[in-house]
């Protein structure tokens, strides 16, 4: 146990030099991309030339741009991410505020994903070729290729607005509901925290349509990835050697032959991981939801510098982890494995 | 003395400390009970509140909206009726937290009488010191300074305290946009006590400390502000400005999808939006389901825009040919529904009936016109040009560049359509780039001469056309100052005409603005700043 905590705090320090390079990169493309954030952020009625070079100082922009690096390298380094024009809040507090509803989501997508990927995987590699393949197939082909925005607008179109089952589409939570005080920023958790099980079914009832939405993204390659090495593993004769000592069936599929497939499906689970995080701006627009992604497409939209590059920080260092994470469950579903 | 000292204070600390938690909790406890529906208005917005200090640089419209309805200002104006809602009467002031003002007879100097029973959410009374500070720092600071400057207020020495409840401000010059620009957002009177507790050397004014809390005695109390997600409000029931509000909880809540806006207020889960896109808001109104409540800007305006100071828009000629090419009444129709009122066709030559801006000017489509034109200005075969709008308004903007790019090709002009982020927009705007664009603006105070002053001259991003016209300019310098009714009119029909002559933009139309809200919720008003005054909204039972 000891050895796996140091290799892993060994992973992380090797992956500085990484988050650095991602720091100085996002940097400097900011600052290539059109558009001066002093014009835009001075630009109320009748400001001038100097409304917009105050702006400039202020934001420091007035320094040449090594300087300006430097400078920020040194906040990074004390832990200020800097503050954010859109929302006039420290990005840190803003991203540590919506990272947990960005998380949320993806967990509970993926959740959803990998409980409906991994049956139909399996059921389409047992029986390759019958229709329920390829009903799985039709499944996954319609869900990765409806873009996320629109699949979200579908779904609230039958569900809230023509049959009103769900809640309607606006955050993580009734507006006229009180939210349970923050311990880990998990509404779901924190309501149960508090014991509050009106809140909690409130914040699961907001939480499905854009959770089935993400998961309805993922779907696909989670299930074609299972379906694709459970085949691989069928086919091996290891199996064919526990069905031949006559092992019941289920455990041949699920112990043996599952055991052995789940590394791609783990690998695949990492990387979409990962991406959901990201990709999740179209649907915390399109369903109100108080993400880190919307913030930062937002402040893009605004040529916000210090959001974006903290939000590029936090994704570069969740990657860091998830990878990190993927490799341990490596370790646990097959033993040979060793992180280095 | 020394132990019991600190002892003694910990102790105070101690029971302060449990007060003021028994307080929140039963705050609490009360609001929850209070929050009932029916006197609950909840709003959605595609826009986000940013920051609770209108003096911050870069705040949001929304943040303008906000400030407009938790602060009170010396004075506002009065509203008229207009269709199923109000608009605001820019001819006509009164007084929010001043119970009454008086001019000098050389219009020099404003005697301002406050309120004497108006007190601070905090309960603290408003007094000339508070009025004082509150207009020094609207002054002071970079952005509201600024604007304030254009009715010559542009030093605190100009404020003067008479009493505990009279203030006095003087001016150099008897400035029509005095008293006006005393009315817009940025001269709310703070709590001056408490917002300089929270004030240092670097930071005299608190713009830090202001940003995410209020000093404030308006209406309205943010009781939960969460940046670009949520602002709760509730009513301050000791207000005295003018008629206790009925909403006793505003919550205005981000929605960025347009059409999931349209869906919550048809549902009944929503009570008011401002803006929802065109379609959904005519779809809105044919099922019936809702109440739109449609009143023309009168102080905004979309515009073509010529770079004055580049060839071959520099010719005058070419503006005009321009001008007559556009296919306005397709371009209306396709960008607004025709929701708006037209700012072309007028009939009138020599000079417009009225000193009024914006009002319509004398073009309209006229394909030989502009070939004839276009001949004159030596570019008998047309030119090829670039015309921009940025991203944000592709709603609107993408068919009006679409038309003009088909109509302009039938006078040899060939157009390429560019789309520009809207934060670079501002930029290339700024530094004078774009040869030819689309934009929309508004300016607070619809007066002529501030119209022209702004848009029509200087060096900032406002003077869309780069124009420089010496004659504008002293026309504008003058009206100003001008006291005498019949000369401004005078002087305002010159500038008027001159617009329409050297066409440094031209102006299309005023968009309405469509107030989208449930069946039962009465009493909207248009005010400058497009954003919902929710001191006047009622639901009738």
């Amino acid at each position: 146990m000891r050895s796996i905590a140091y290799r892993s705090a060994r992973r992380l320090a090797a992956a500085l030099p990484v988050l650095l390079g991602v720091l100085v990169f996002t940097f400097v493309l900011m600052r290539l991309l059109p558009g001066d954030p002093a014009v835009f952020f001075a630009s109320g009625p009748n400001s001038g030339e100097a409304e917009i070079q105050a702006m400039r100082e202020k934001l420091g922009l007035d320094r040449s741009l090594p300087e300006q690096l430097i400078l920020y390298l040194g906040d990074v380094a004390t832990g200020d991410l800097g503050t954010s024009m859109t929302t006039g809040r420290p990005v840190l507090d803003d991203l540590a505020e919506r990272l947990p509803a960005s998380l949320e989501l993806t967990v509970v997508a993926l959740i959803l994903a990998l409980a409906t990927a991994l049956p139909l995987g399996i059921l389409a590699a047992l029986m390759p070729g019958s229709v329920l393949d390829h009903m799985v197939r039709v499944v996954c082909t319609a869900g990765v290729a409806m873009p996320t925005f629109v699949s979200g607008l579908l779904l609230i179109f039958i569900f809230y607005y023509l049959l009103g089952w769900a809640p309607d589409p606006t955050g993580r939570i009734d507006v006229f509901l009180v939210a349970p005080p923050s311990v880990t920023g998990f509404l779901l958790i924190d309501s149960l925290l508090a014991g509050d099980m009106e809140v909690f079914r409130a914040a699961l009832g907001q939480l499905m349509l854009p959770a089935i939405t993400m998961a309805l993204f993922v779907l696909a390659p989670l299930a074609r990835m299972t379906r694709a090495s459970m085949l691989a593993a069928l086919g091996g004769d290891f199996v064919r050697t526990a069905r031949s000592l006559g092992l019941p069936g289920w455990k041949v599929v699920n112990v043996y032959a599952l055991r052995n497939a789940i590394l791609p499906v783990l690998t695949t689970t990492g990387i979409m991981f990962s991406t959901m995080l990201g990709a999740n701006v179209l649907v915390e627009k399109v369903f109100s939801w108080p993400g880190v992604g919307s913030y930062t497409l937002d402040a893009l939209l605004a040529s916000d510098y210090a959001p974006v590059q903290g939000f590029v920080l936090l994704m570069a260092g969740i990657f860091v982890v998830v990878n990190l994470v993927v490799d341990l469950a490596y370790g646990i579903a097959d033993p040979r494995v060793v992180i280095e | 003395m020394l132990h019991t000292r600190p002892r003694g204070r910990l102790r105070a600390r101690l029971i302060a400390a449990a007060a003021s938690a028994a307080l929140t909790l039963t705050a609490i406890a009360g609001a929850a009970q209070a929050q009932s529906r029916e006197e609950t208005l909840r709003v959605v917005t595609g826009g986000q509140v940013n920051t609770l200090d209108a003096g911050m640089q870069g705040i949001t419209r929304d943040g303008f909206g906000l400030n407009w309805n938790i602060y009170d200002r010396l004075v506002s104006w009065d509203r008229k009726k207009f269709g199923d809602g109000y608009i605001y009467d820019f001819d006509k002031m009164k007084g929010e937290l001043a119970e009454s003002f008086t001019i000098s007879d050389d219009g020099l100097t404003v005697t301002f009488k406050l309120r004497p029973d108006a007190t601070f959410h905090d309960g603290s009374p408003v007094t000339a010191e508070d009025v004082k500070w509150s207009l020094d720092r609207a002054v002071s600071l970079k952005g509201p300074g600024a604007q304030m400057a254009t009715g010559s207020l542009k030093s605190p020495d100009q404020f003067k305290i008479i009493d505990a409840r009279t203030i006095q401000v003087t001016l150099d010059k008897p400035d029509r946009l005095a008293v006006p620009n005393l009315a817009v957002v940025f001269p709310v009177i703070l709590n001056s006590k408490l917002a300089r507790q929270h004030a240092t050397a670097e930071d005299p004014w608190a713009t830090e400390w202001l940003k995410e809390n209020q000093a404030s005695g308006g209406a309205y109390k943010v009781s939960s502000f969460k940046a670009g997600q949520q602002v709760v409000l509730d009513r301050f029931d000791d207000w005295k400005s003018g008629p206790l509000p009925y909403f006793k909880r505003i919550i205005v809540q981000t929605v960025p999808e347009a059409s999931t806006r349209a869906s919550l207020i048809e549902r009944g889960d929503a009570d008011l939006s401002i803006d929802l896109q065109s379609s959904d808001v005519l779809a809105l109104k044919d099922r019936g389901a809702v109440k739109v409540v449609s009143i023309p800007q009168v102080n905004a305006f979309q515009m073509i825009a010529f770079n004055t100071r580049m060839a071959p828009f520099d010719n005058v000629k070419v503006r005009q040919a321009v001008a007559h090419a556009l296919p306005f009444d397709d371009m209306f129709t396709a960008a607004l529904y025709r929701r708006g009122a037209p700012l072309w066709g007028a009939s009138w030559k020599d000079l417009p009936d009225n000193g009024k801006f914006p009002q319509r000017l004398p073009y309209a489509t006229n394909l030989d016109k502009a070939k004839g034109l276009l001949a004159e200005a030596g570019f008998p075969n047309g030119f090829k040009t670039t015309f921009s709008f940025n991203v944000g308004s592709a709603a609107t903007s993408e068919p009006i560049a679409a038309l003009i790019k088909e109509s302009l090709g039938k006078i040899g002009i060939d157009v390429t359509v560019e789309k520009v982020p809207d934060a670079q927009m501002g930029t290339l705007i700024s530094e004078k780039k774009l040869p030819f664009f689309t934009e929309s603006a508004i300016a607070w105070l619809p007066s002529a001469d501030y119209f022209f002053r702004v848009f029509f001259q200087g060096e900032t991003r406002w003077n869309y056309g780069s124009f420089v016209n010496e004659e504008l300019a002293e026309l504008t310098t003058k009206a100003r100052y001008e006291r005498d009714p019949a000369a401004y009119e005078a002087a305002a029909k010159r500038m008027v005409k001159i617009a329409a002559d050297e066409v440094p933009v031209v102006m299309l139309w005023q968009p309405a603005l469509d107030a989208v809200m449930a069946r039962n919720i009465d009493g909207f008003t248009y005010w400058f700043h497009r954003q919902t005054d929710y001191r006047s909204l009622t639901r009738t039972k």
